[in-house]
């Protein structure tokens, strides 16, 4: 089962959909979590939502408790979350990505996704990454084409992996197989 | 835009009875036409407290004629409160919080017109109300007050705690309006695919909505969300606003915002991958202006229920903002007159659970003989408050024009 926890965001049953495609998903708002079903679970996700990750400390809590025992997939509200967690600084950037088709290109290869290859996304984030970030295991895997905004980083010894789009946005071309390689990894 | 010239001028006794009485009426515009409800063996006023046990009636009824429907509007308070959202301290003129009416009689005006009544004796009262502009019309808030309320809103999306947000403002005067007359001068110049009229003892609306919210057959649901419109004038064609929409970023993003909100909404009453884009990004053409539209379609799950439907779909996104809920308190933290009915929907639910609704935008209320034309338009962050201030005056022109 995946548990996504939702930011109260109006993207959040886009994910849903797309991971159901996958396995048995179970979503909850953020003020109800099924503390049951969350240990039921194999994977957790962080939704898209509104504000910034110190709105959420539950959120926070639940990722540290969690890391390294499941699979925690955070996009970006749920992204930035997760960064956060490992003591990153999240900030307001200059230009501001709403609705915002960008090219994102894989610049690690240490990636699961195939070096240098490049995609279309969906963007609706006004902060971003403070860089540079260092926290152990963690790799930016992903970057914007244009800005070289971090768009993605995956953790694949603790089984965390984060992105600032939206994989589930009619925006983002191969979002589905995105999820699928991260599900399976 | 042609089908009202077939009947327009055609005298029907029946109908100028019917326009001349003072019998309540609804009239809605359907493809092909218009259909005219009245004759209302029941009305419901809706409040907090019995909308739940009106919206579950629908579960033990059976569909067996066309007159099988309740026709109504739900505000935009009481579309609010299903959300468990409340609204405090605004002005408020004290309207209906929604109203649905079950018709007995059903008149299809199209190519020819038929009439569907379960009653055998149709007796009218003459009433013939005449228009009467009482004061001019005033913009509610001023470009001062528009400006402090856009430039708090372009903060809070930088901050992330909004991605775009519609700020509305109203058009007020004194009247008193023949609202049949208003509905079919204002179908001349602009017949737009969700246009309504209510007249009733004590107020009348009058709507050009251009938007459908929720049409629902079965187990299909389609929603039509519009975000993007372009002034008209003498050299833009529809091939040209469909350019000048492809080629701006601001519109283009505050558009794809409401596609996915609109995905969203909809994944959650329906099965999973049913949620598919039917048509992408196209243009519509309106007397005044053109408009951005995109068919999004989806599969109902088993047990949805129309309560379900309805605090899904509504209040409709593209007139809120997004993400919805944290949007909704920030509008109504800044907002100091209440809404009413506009971003509430119209439409009827049938015995069966079919279902059609729209989004009241474009819209007259006449109440306590008042009129009031509400107008509201997105702050992202590429917009300017004059442009967006400006906007809402195009979508208010073609109503005020009545008045002249």
């Amino acid at each position: 089962m995946i548990y996504i926890i939702d930011h109260q965001d109006s993207f959040t049953w886009n994910v849903v959909h797309q991971f159901s495609k996958f396995d048995k998903v179970y979503c909850s708002n953020y003020f109800e979590i099924n503390q049951k079903k969350i240990d039921q679970s194999k994977t957790i996700v962080l939704s898209p939502g509104p504000g910034s990750p110190e709105d959420y400390p539950l959120t926070t809590e639940i990722y540290k408790k969690y890391k390294s025992k499941k699979k925690i997939i955070g996009i970006c509200l749920g992204y930035q979350q997760i960064l956060f967690s490992e003591n990153a600084k999240i900030i307001q950037q200059k230009n501001i990505f709403h609705g915002h088709q960008s090219i994102v290109k894989v610049v690690s290869d240490k990636s699961l996704f195939k070096k240098n290859s490049k995609f279309k996304v969906g963007r609706y984030h006004s902060l971003k990454l403070k860089e540079p970030f260092f926290s152990n295991n963690f790799e930016i895997t992903m970057r914007c084409d244009n800005s070289n905004i971090a768009m993605g980083f995956e953790n694949r010894k603790d089984d965390v992996y984060g992105f600032q789009f939206h994989p589930e946005s009619f925006l983002t071309t191969n979002g589905k197989i995105l999820i699928k390689k991260i599900l399976s990894a | 835009m042609k089908e009202h010239n077939s009947h327009k001028f055609k005298f029907h006794p029946y109908l100028e009875k019917l326009y001349q009485s003072n019998k309540t009426l609804i009239i809605y515009k359907v493809e092909g036409g218009y259909n005219l409800y009245t004759d209302f063996s029941k009305k419901i006023i809706l409040n907090e407290k019995n909308i739940s046990k009106f919206l579950n009636t629908f579960s033990n009824k059976n569909y067996k004629r066309e007159t099988d429907l309740y026709i109504g509007f739900f505000g935009y308070e009481i579309l609010c409160s299903l959300l468990n959202i409340r609204i405090n301290n605004q002005n408020k003129i004290n309207f209906y919080k929604g109203i649905f009416y079950k018709p007995e009689t059903i008149i299809k005006i199209r190519k020819k017109i038929t009439i569907l009544s379960n009653i055998k004796k149709h007796n009218f009262k003459n009433s013939f109300k005449k228009t009467r502009i009482l004061s001019p019309f005033k913009l509610n808030i001023n470009f001062n007050k528009y400006e402090k309320i856009f430039n708090l809103f372009s903060k809070k999306i930088k901050e992330g705690h909004t991605y775009q947000i519609k700020i509305c403002t109203k058009y007020k005067n004194k009247s008193e309006i023949n609202p049949v007359n208003f509905f079919w001068k204002l179908m001349k110049v602009n017949s737009s695919p969700e246009s309504f009229m209510i007249r009733d003892n004590d107020f009348s609306i009058v709507s050009c909505s251009p938007e459908t919210l929720i049409d629902k057959k079965g187990r299909k649901i389609i929603t039509k969300p519009i975000a993007g419109t372009l002034k008209k004038n003498k050299i833009t064609n529809k091939t040209k606003a469909l350019k000048y929409f492809r080629n701006n970023m601001k519109e283009t993003k505050e558009h794809n915002m409401i596609v996915d909100l609109e995905r969203n909404d909809l994944s959650k009453i329906c099965k999973t991958g049913s949620v598919k884009i039917k048509k992408e990004k196209y243009v519509e053409e309106y007397k005044h202006l053109y408009h951005y539209v995109t068919s999004i379609v989806g599969k109902l799950k088993k047990n949805i229920s129309v309560k379900d439907i309805v605090r899904s779909m509504m209040p409709g996104g593209s007139v809120i903002g997004c993400p919805k809920i944290r949007t909704i308190e920030l509008l109504n933290s800044q907002e100091n007159e209440d809404r009413n009915i506009f971003t509430g929907s119209f439409g009827f639910i049938k015995f069966n659970k079919d279902m059609r609704f729209n989004i009241i935008i474009r819209s007259i209320l006449n109440y306590k003989k008042s009129s009031e034309i509400s107008a509201a338009s997105g702050v992202v962050l590429d917009s300017t408050s004059k442009k967006e201030f400006n906007e809402n005056f195009i979508k208010a022109k073609s109503l005020l024009e009545l008045f002249k």
